[in-house]
C-alpha cells in the first residue's frame, strides 16, 4: 500500500508539474488562440490529476467534478473563447505591460514563492500532496499576473481561467475534493463568468473596436 | 393531509413550468398559469382549513446537502391561520389575473408574469410553512425578489424602475436584521432549526432578547411597513399589477406580522417586559394614524390604498402591541383578546384589500388611469365593479355590517380594559391610542367617501371615464368572491372566532372562545358580557330593516320615486365635469386642520385676460406635501452614503489593470503576513 500510494502521489505530482509547465508556455505566448488551446490542455491535465486523486483516495464524488471539468473547461469554455476570437480583427497581443523575458522571471520568482508560504503546510498534508499545494498556488498567483501583465481581454480571461484551475487543484489535492454542492456551484460561476465576458469582450470590440482593457479608463467619469 | 401538500406543490409547480413551455397565444398562457394557481391556493385553502382544525401539528422534513439547511415544514395553527389567508387572496388574484392580464398584453410577457406569480405564492406559502431558519430566509428571500421582479413589470418606465430599486433596497435592509437576530438565536442554540429556537439550551441573555427583539421588529417591519419604515409602499405596492398588488398589500405584509408573531409568542413563548409591547403598540399607533392622513391626501387610486395598508398594518400592531402589554403583566385573557383582535384583523385586511386593489385594478383595466380626478360616474359603466369596491370600502372603514368593523370593535375593546394593567402611565396611554384609533377610523371613512365619491358618482371627468366599459367575468368572479368573504366575516364571527382561537391558544396559554362568544355564540363580548357585547347577525337585521322603513317610510309619505331629469342652474354658466367635486377640494378642510402635519405647499398662478384684470383666462393651481420622512430621515442618509461613496473615488481610477494590481499586491501581502 505504501508504494503504491507513493508511486500515486508522484503521479500527482508530476501531473501537477505539467499543469504549471502549460501556466508558463501561457505567459510566453503572444497568439490568443494558442493561450486557448493552452489552457484547453492545462484543463486536460487538471482532468487526468482529479481522476488520479479520485482512484487513489476512492472518493467517489471527484469523479463527477473530473467528468464536469472535462465537459466544461476542455470543451464548451474553448470553444466559447475560439468563437469570441474569431469575430475580433486581433489575433497577437504585441504590447504587454510586462514583456515576455520579464512575465517568464516573474512566474519564477511567484513559484519560489509559492513554495515558500506552502512550506509549514506541507507537512501537515497527506502523503499524496506533497508539493501539489505550493503548486497550486503557484498556478493561481501566475493565473492573477496573466491578468495584470497582459492588456486583451481575451488573454485576461483565460487567466482568470488559469487561476481558477488552479484554485481547483489546490482544492482537490489538499482537501480530497470540497463537498459536491461547493463545486457544482463553483463550475456554474466558471461558466457563467466565462459567457459574461465573451458578450463583455464582443461589446468592448463593438464600442471601442479593440479589445484593450486599458481603454475602459474613459469610462471613468 | 400530505396529499393536500403535495397537490399543492404540484399545481404551484405546473403554474410556474406550464407557461413556459407551452404554446404562445396569450390567453392560453393566461390559462396555464392560472388554472394551476386555482388548484393549488384551493388545496391551500382546504389545508389551511384542515391545519386550524386539527389538534396536532404536521411536520416533515428533508435533508439537503447544503449545510445548515434543512428543508422541515411544520403546519401548527399559526402556520395554517396564515397559509389559509395566502390560499384565499391568492386564489382570487388568480382568478382575477385570466382576466386582467390581458391589459398587460404587449406590454410583458404574460408567460413569464403568469409563472413569477405562481413562483411568488409558493414562496409566501413556504414562508410560513418553513421550521427551519435557513429554510425560511430562503423562502423570505425568494418572495422579495419574486415580488421585486412583479413589481417591475412595466420596466420602461423610469418610475416603475425607481419603485422596483427602492423596494428592492429597503426589503434587503429588512432582510439583514432578520439574519442578524437568527444568527443570535444560532449563536446560542447551534442550530438553525425552530424547534430549538422555541427551547435553546442556555437561554438568551436578558441583553440578546432585547436585542433580538429590536431587530425583529426592525427587520419584519420594514416588510410589514411600519412608519417610518413604510417609505418603499406608496412607490412599489402601486406599479405593480393589480392583482399582484393585492397580494403583496393583502398578505405579503402579514408574513411580516407572522414573523413578529411566530418569534415575540413562540420562541420567546409571551415572556417578555413591558415596554416590548409598548413598542410596538406605539409603532401601531403612529402607523395607523399618519397612514390613513397620507392617503387622504393621495390622488393616485392604488398609491392612497398602498398607505391604507400602512394604517391597517398598524391597527394590527395595536391590537397584537395591547396583547403583549397585558401578557407581559400576566393579564392571559387580555392577552389572548389582543391578540385575537390583532388576528382577526389580519385576515379582514388581506381581505378587503385584495378586494379594493382588484377593484382598483379594474378602473384601472377600463380607463387606463390610476388618477383619481379623471375618474368620475363609473357607476353607471361598471355597476358590479362599483358596488363590490363600496363593500370594500365599507369594510375598510370598519362599518357594519363587514368584517372590518368586527376586528376594529374587538381592538377597540382590548384597548379600553386596559383599566385592569397596575400601571398608571400604560392605563393612560391604552385609552390614547384607542382615541387616536378612533380618529384613524374617521378619517378613513372620510378618505372612501372621497374615493368612492369621485370614482363612482357624478359624471366622467374625462374622456377615458366616459368610455369605460365594465370588466370581464374572471375579474368580476374575483371581487364577488372576496366581497362575499368580507360579509361573511363580518355577519358571522361566531364561526371566525373560534378558529381564530385556535391560532391564539397555543401562543397566549388559554383559550377564550367560550367569554368571548356570548348568547351561543349570536353575541360577541369580550371577557365581560356587562362591559360591552355585540351581536353582528342582529346588527345587519337591524341596518336591514331600517334601510327597509327608510324606504318605506318615503313611498308611504308620497315622496317621488321617479327620476327626474334636469339641468343645474349654473347662473348662466356652461357647466362642465371639471367644475364637479373634485378629490382636492374633498379633501381640503382636513388638510387645513392638520397642516402641521402635511406642511402644504401651495401655488396659484392666475393669468388675467388682457382687457381686465377682472376676468381670469386661466388658472393653475398646484399642492404638494411635504414626504416628511423622506426628507428628513432618508434623504440625509442617503445624502451621507453618497458623500462616503465620493471619497473613495479617489483610488477608483478605472483601469482594470490597476484594480486587478490592487487585488495581487493585497493576496501576496497577506499570505506573506501569514506565514
Amino acid at each position: 500500500m505504501q508504494v503504491f500510494s507513493s508511486i500515486g502521489s508522484q503521479l500527482i505530482d508530476l501531473c501537477s508539474a505539467l499543469l504549471l509547465l502549460t501556466c508558463f508556455a501561457i505567459v510566453a505566448q503572444r497568439r490568443l488562440s494558442a493561450c486557448v488551446d493552452l489552457f484547453a490542455l492545462q484543463s486536460a491535465f487538471l482532468v487526468l490529476t482529479a481522476t488520479l486523486v479520485a482512484y487513489l483516495t476512492g472518493n467517489q464524488h471527484i469523479y463527477i467534478a473530473a467528468a464536469l471539468t472535462g465537459v466544461i473547461k476542455v470543451i464548451i469554455i474553448p470553444r466559447v473563447l475560439r468563437k469570441v476570437i474569431d469575430r475580433l480583427n486581433v489575433k497577437r497581443e504585441l504590447v504587454m505591460y510586462v514583456n515576455v523575458p520579464t512575465g517568464l522571471l516573474i512566474s519564477g520568482g511567484l513559484v519560489m514563492l509559492a513554495f515558500f508560504i506552502a512550506q509549514p503546510i506541507i507537512p501537515l498534508g497527506s502523503i499524496l500532496t506533497r508539493d501539489s499545494l505550493a503548486i497550486a498556488l503557484a498556478i493561481v498567483l501566475i493565473g492573477l499576473f496573466t491578468m495584470i501583465a497582459r492588456q486583451k481581454a481575451v488573454t485576461q480571461l483565460v487567466g482568470f481561467l488559469v487561476l481558477e484551475n488552479g484554485l481547483f487543484l489546490g482544492a482537490t489535492a489538499a482537501t480530497h475534493g470540497m463537498p459536491l454542492i461547493v463545486e457544482l456551484g463553483v463550475f456554474f460561476d466558471v461558466l457563467i463568468a466565462t459567457l459574461i465576458a465573451g458578450i463583455y469582450t464582443n461589446r468592448l470590440q463593438d464600442a471601442f473596436d479593440s479589445v484593450n482593457t486599458d481603454r475602459l479608463t474613459i469610462l471613468k467619469e | 393531509m400530505l396529499n393536500l401538500l403535495w397537490i399543492l406543490l404540484a399545481g404551484y409547480g405546473a403554474g410556474i413550468l406550464l407557461p413556459l413551455c407551452l404554446p404562445r397565444r396569450p390567453e392560453a398562457q393566461s390559462l396555464t398559469a392560472g388554472v394551476p394557481a386555482i388548484v393549488a391556493t384551493s388545496a391551500g385553502v382546504v389545508l389551511g382549513l384542515l391545519g386550524l382544525t386539527s389538534s396536532e401539528p404536521v411536520t416533515g422534513s428533508l435533508a439537503s446537502t447544503i449545510p445548515l439547511l434543512t428543508l422541515a415544514i411544520r403546519l401548527d395553527s399559526v402556520a395554517a391561520f396564515f397559509l389559509f389567508t395566502i390560499s384565499v387572496v391568492g386564489l382570487a388574484a388568480s382568478i382575477y389575473a385570466i382576466g386582467y392580464l390581458r391589459h398587460l398584453a404587449g406590454r410583458a410577457s404574460i408567460a413569464t408574469l403568469g409563472a413569477l406569480f405562481n413562483a411568488y405564492l409558493l414562496a409566501m406559502t413556504f414562508v410560513v410553512l418553513a421550521d427551519n431558519g435557513v429554510f425560511f430566509l430562503l423562502a423570505w428571500e425568494l418572495m422579495s425578489l419574486l415580488s421585486y421582479f412583479l413589481v417591475v413589470t412595466e420596466h420602461e418606465k423610469m418610475e416603475v424602475r425607481y419603485a422596483g430599486l427602492f423596494y428592492l433596497i429597503m426589503t434587503h435592509i429588512g432582510t439583514a436584521f432578520i439574519v442578524m437576530a437568527f444568527l443570535i438565536f444560532f449563536q446560542s442554540t447551534g442550530s438553525f432549526s425552530f424547534e430549538t429556537f422555541r427551547q435553546p439550551g442556555q437561554p438568551l441573555t436578558e441583553g440578546m432578547r432585547n436585542l433580538v427583539f429590536l431587530l425583529v421588529l426592525i427587520g419584519f417591519g420594514t416588510k410589514a411597513g411600519i412608519v417610518p419604515l413604510h417609505v418603499w409602499l406608496p412607490y412599489a405596492h402601486p406599479v405593480a399589477p393589480s392583482h399582484v398588488s393585492a397580494v403583496m398589500s393583502g398578505v405579503m405584509i402579514k408574513t411580516a406580522i407572522y414573523g413578529l408573531i411566530r418569534v415575540y409568542f413562540d420562541f420567546f413563548d409571551g415572556q417578555f417586559p413591558w415596554w416590548w409591547g409598548f413598542t410596538v403598540l406605539f409603532l401601531g399607533t403612529i402607523s395607523a394614524l399618519l397612514g390613513v392622513m397620507y392617503a387622504l391626501m393621495e390622488h393616485d387610486l392604488k398609491r392612497l390604498l398602498a398607505f391604507h395598508s400602512v394604517e391597517n398594518i398598524g391597527i394590527i400592531l395595536l391590537g397584537i402591541g395591547a396583547g403583549m402589554i397585558f401578557q407581559s403583566y400576566g393579564l392571559k385573557e387580555l392577552a389572548a383578546l389582543g391578540l385575537l383582535a390583532g388576528i382577526y384583523h389580519t385576515i379582514n385586511h388581506a381581505l378587503f384589500k385584495a378586494l379594493l386593489f382588484l377593484g382598483a385594478g379594474s378602473l384601472l383595466y377600463a380607463t387606463h388611469t390610476r388618477n383619481m380626478e379623471e375618474y368620475g360616474g363609473l357607476l353607471r359603466r361598471m355597476p358590479w365593479t362599483g358596488f363590490f369596491f363600496l363593500i370594500g370600502a365599507v369594510s375598510i372603514s370598519a362599518l357594519p355590517p363587514t368584517n372590518g368593523f368586527v376586528s376594529e370593535w374587538l381592538v377597540f375593546q382590548s384597548l379600553f380594559l386596559s383599566f385592569q394593567i397596575p400601571t398608571v402611565f400604560l392605563k393612560l396611554m391604552l385609552p390614547i391610542a384607542a382615541a387616536i384609533l378612533a380618529l384613524t377610523g374617521v378619517l378613513a371613512l372620510a378618505c372612501f367617501a372621497k374615493a368612492f365619491g369621485i370614482a363612482f358618482l357624478a359624471q366622467p371627468r374625462s374622456a377615458h371615464a366616459r368610455h369605460a366599459q365594465e370588466v370581464p367575468v374572471p375579474m368580476r368572479i374575483a371581487m364577488g368572491f372576496l366581497a362575499a368573504f368580507c360579509v361573511a366575516l363580518g355577519i358571522a364571527p361566531m364561526v371566525v372566532v373560534p378558529l381564530v382561537d385556535r391560532v391564539v391558544a397555543p401562543l397566549a396559554g388559554l383559550s377564550i372562545e367560550r367569554k368571548v362568544l356570548a348568547l351561543d355564540g349570536w353575541a360577541l363580548a369580550p371577557v365581560n358580557v356587562e362591559f360591552s357585547s355585540l351581536s353582528t347577525p342582529m346588527l345587519a337585521l337591524l341596518l336591514a330593516a331600517l334601510a327597509m322603513l327608510g324606504l318605506g317610510l318615503a313611498v308611504a309619505l308620497g315622496g317621488r320615486l321617479k327620476a327626474r331629469h334636469y339641468k343645474t342652474w349654473g347662473c348662466g354658466i356652461n357647466l362642465t365635469p371639471q367644475m364637479e367635486y373634485t378629490a382636492t377640494g374633498f379633501v381640503q378642510p382636513i388638510k387645513r386642520v392638520f397642516s402641521t402635519i402635511y406642511q402644504p405647499t401651495v401655488k396659484l398662478e392666475t393669468e388675467f385676460l388682457d382687457e381686465s384684470r377682472y376676468f381670469a383666462k386661466r388658472r393653475r393651481f398646484e399642492f404638494h406635501i411635504e414626504p416628511i420622512f423622506e426628507k428628513y430621515l432618508y434623504d440625509p442618509l442617503v445624502a451621507f452614503f453618497a458623500t462616503l461613496a465620493g471619497r473613495l473615488k479617489v483610488i477608483q481610477a478605472g483601469s482594470l489593470h490597476l484594480y486587478l494590481t490592487y487585488i495581487f499586491i493585497t493576496l501576496i501581502a497577506l499570505l506573506l503576513l501569514a506565514v
